[in-house]
């Protein structure tokens, strides 16, 4: 019995001892030991997902997917290297000692040369030369070419060479877009050559990104780029903006921006222009701010249109600076609404008096002035707005005309937007759908920021403002038969503590149909020539991209 | 003793019939997996050459594309908008 024991006891031991040895190998050190086994018998390979395309809202793809081929060489299979050689280089048009270099090499696989496009392909094919391959990739097609360019940014790569979203959509939702990148091991034979890729875990072969679909709309952004263009060119300008959003939702129907760029050679340009200036440049706005600082005098019942100015006579003095009109010209007692008609400097004085400096930074902060509007493009600024106890009085009587204040174009299309949308103001979206790898649709819903005005106090404006372009001097661009709500602007450029009397940042603000507004637009001029005025430059391409507007919606004449 | 016969019988003849079914199963699906191999590369073909032919269309239905054809054809751009307006009223009141 004892012997019995012994022995059950000695092999228990052993028992114990080897569960315990295996647990080690199998639990312990399972990780360490799997990689070193892949080492032996394969290597790990990133398999690339496909980037998600972009679609205007009629469902182009603006951005698309196209097939292009690596083209590879296995040195080792290569017979004849120097005619090899020899050929690709004529047909790569790369250099040919570097190709001799890379087929020299001691490699099983030897990358050449990417974004090989299919006619060229089967030519290289067509030859049979052996060690010569070709591997699928896809690079980014534009159907529309640089249309919308600075909205919709463009891929490269980053420092570790992945393809990386940068500026605008592309950057904004890089990740959405990118996918999952995924991963398989390579196993190799005895000799080192690859014979089969086989999944690394779960969900190893990645996922494809997701498609965008953009609230932009293709014929309003064809449409308003080439009126810009031809705007810019007739005017001597030194480039332009134009921005359109549906003032209900938020909703961005084009951005254009002169001159752009070609997102599919990048490298061709230079920085300033890859970026979008209609979110990250800032300008003073000028005679276009005036209707939000009227609006807010409305707001707070201090003024109404009717309401005279008894200091419009001539140049005011503030703080130590006369401030005068654009043109010099004076209306004694005149109205508000008068006041918007004539784009009167002192009467805008007289109205940021009124509001005072407590409410006019309030009513700039309701605005979303000197903040970020949110919409989603990557680079957007905001400026920044001087507490209130760093204001001089100078500073708010040239804020009531727009001028020494900052403000980037989407921020004041939106605060505008507001009086558009019966005092809401909505945040500009330019995506408004994305698409899943499954087909799955999501929505983004129109977003609110805020009410800054009344539905009174919107609809008051919206009157003063049509009248504005009905009597005003933008009235020889205007479109028979419609009522459009509008302002012009034209603001002085600081240049190095004083104004550039003769360079001008031009505009013209507005929304059509006054009664049911379709559409809110902003119309930008750098530096025209032909005329320094908003209302000889800016406002004939408003009016000219608003009748092509009324057409494509449909409007018919009020 | 005929029990154990009869099982061990039994279970031969399992033993063979699912021998030959085995072989009858490896016999059919031994060649699915080239023809399997054909399908993919099929699909892979009809993949690329469907990328390649959206890509043709896309181009081919751009607005940039579209307005230089109808350039060439002579279209150009109405200056004047035609819009339909309401009918005027029979009576007016003063």
């Amino acid at each position: 019995m004892m012997r019995y024991r012994i022995v059950l006891g000695f092999f228990t031991f052993v028992f114990a001892v080897i569960v315990l040895r295996l647990f080690y190998w199998q639990v312990v050190k399972a990780e360490e030991l799997s990689k070193l086994g892949q080492i032996q018998y394969g290597t790990s390979i990133k398999i690339e997902p496909v980037r998600g395309e972009i679609e205007t809202s009629d469902g182009f793809p603006i951005v698309a997917n196209k097939i292009s081929y690596l083209l590879f060489v296995n040195p080792k299979e290569v017979k004849d290297k120097v005619n090899t050689a020899k050929f690709l280089a004529e047909n790569l048009e790369i250099d040919r000692n570097f190709l001799e270099n890379q087929i020299s090499q001691d490699l099983f696989w030897v990358p050449v040369k990417s974004g090989i496009g299919p006619d060229l392909k089967k030519q290289i094919e067509a030859k049979n030369i052996l060690g010569v391959g070709f591997e699928q990739q896809f690079e980014r097609f534009y159907p529309e070419a640089s249309m919308a360019a600075n909205l919709l940014g463009f891929v490269g790569k980053d420092e570790a060479g992945n393809s990386k979203g940068y500026s605008g959509v592309e950057g904004y939702y890089d990740r959405l877009l990118r996918g999952k990148t995924g991963a398989a091991i390579q196993i190799h034979d005895a000799l080192g050559r690859p014979i089969l890729a086989r999944a690394n875990g779960d969900d190893s072969f990645g996922t494809d990104g997701k498609s965008l679909i953009l609230n932009v709309d293709r014929s309003v952004q064809f449409l308003a780029e080439k009126k810009l263009k031809e705007g810019i060119e007739k005017y001597g300008a030194r480039g332009g903006m134009v921005g359109i959003m549906d003032p209900k939702t938020g909703n961005v129907l084009a951005m254009a921006t002169y001159p752009s760029f070609d997102p599919k050679k990048y490298q061709d340009y230079t920085d300033d222009l890859y970026k979008n200036a209609f979110i990250s440049d800032l300008y003073e706005p000028g005679s276009t701010f005036k209707p939000l600082i009227m609006s807010a005098a409305f707001n707070e019942k201090l003024l109404t249109p009717q309401s005279r100015c008894p200091r419009c006579s001539g140049p005011v003095s503030v703080g130590g600076y006369e401030l005068h009109t654009w043109n010099d010209k004076y209306y004694p007692n005149t109205t508000m609404l008068d006041v918007i008609e004539h784009s009167d400097n002192t009467g805008m004085i007289y109205a940021a008096q009124k509001l005072g400096l407590a409410k006019m930074v309030n009513y700039l902060d309701k605005y979303g002035i000197g903040k970020i509007t949110g919409i989603d493009l990557e680079g957007e600024t905001a400026p920044l707005i001087k507490p209130k106890n760093e204001w001089y009085a100078v500073d708010l009587a040239t804020t009531g005309f727009g001028q020494g204040i900052n403000v980037t174009p989407v921020e004041l299309l939106t605060a505008f937007s507001s009086i558009a949308n019966d005092g809401i103001m909505m945040e500009p979206h330019v995506v408004g759908k994305v698409l899943d790898e499954n087909g799955k649709i999501s929505t983004i819903k129109p977003k609110e920021l805020g009410r800054p005005l009344s539905s009174a106090t919107s609809k008051v404006m919206t009157e003063v403002l049509v009248n504005a372009v009905e009597k005003g001097e933008a009235k020889f661009a205007k479109i028979k038969g419609y009522r459009v709500a509008g302002k012009t602007g034209t603001a002085s450029i600081p240049v190095a503590g004083h104004y550039d009397p003769n360079q001008t940042i031009a505009s013209f603000i507005g929304f059509a149909p006054a009664s049911d507004p379709k559409f809110v637009m902003i119309v930008i001029v750098d530096r025209p020539t032909s005329s320094i005025y908003g209302a000889e430059t800016a406002a004939p391409i408003f009016f000219g991209i608003a009748q092509g507007l009324f057409t494509y919606y449909g409007i018919s004449p009020e | 003793m005929k029990k154990p016969v009869l099982i061990l019988v039994i279970l031969i003849i399992i033993m063979i019939s699912l021998f030959g079914v085995r072989t009858v199963v490896s016999n059919r699906i031994s060649t699915s997996g080239v023809a399997l191999g054909v399908t993919e590369d099929e699909i892979k073909t009809y993949k690329t050459e469907n990328a390649l032919l959206r890509e043709k269309i896309f181009g081919f239905a751009s607005f940039t594309h579209v307005s230089s054809i109808a350039a060439e054809m002579g279209f150009v751009e109405s200056k004047s908008a035609l819009a339909i307006s309401r009918s005027m009223p029979i009576a007016r009141t003063q």
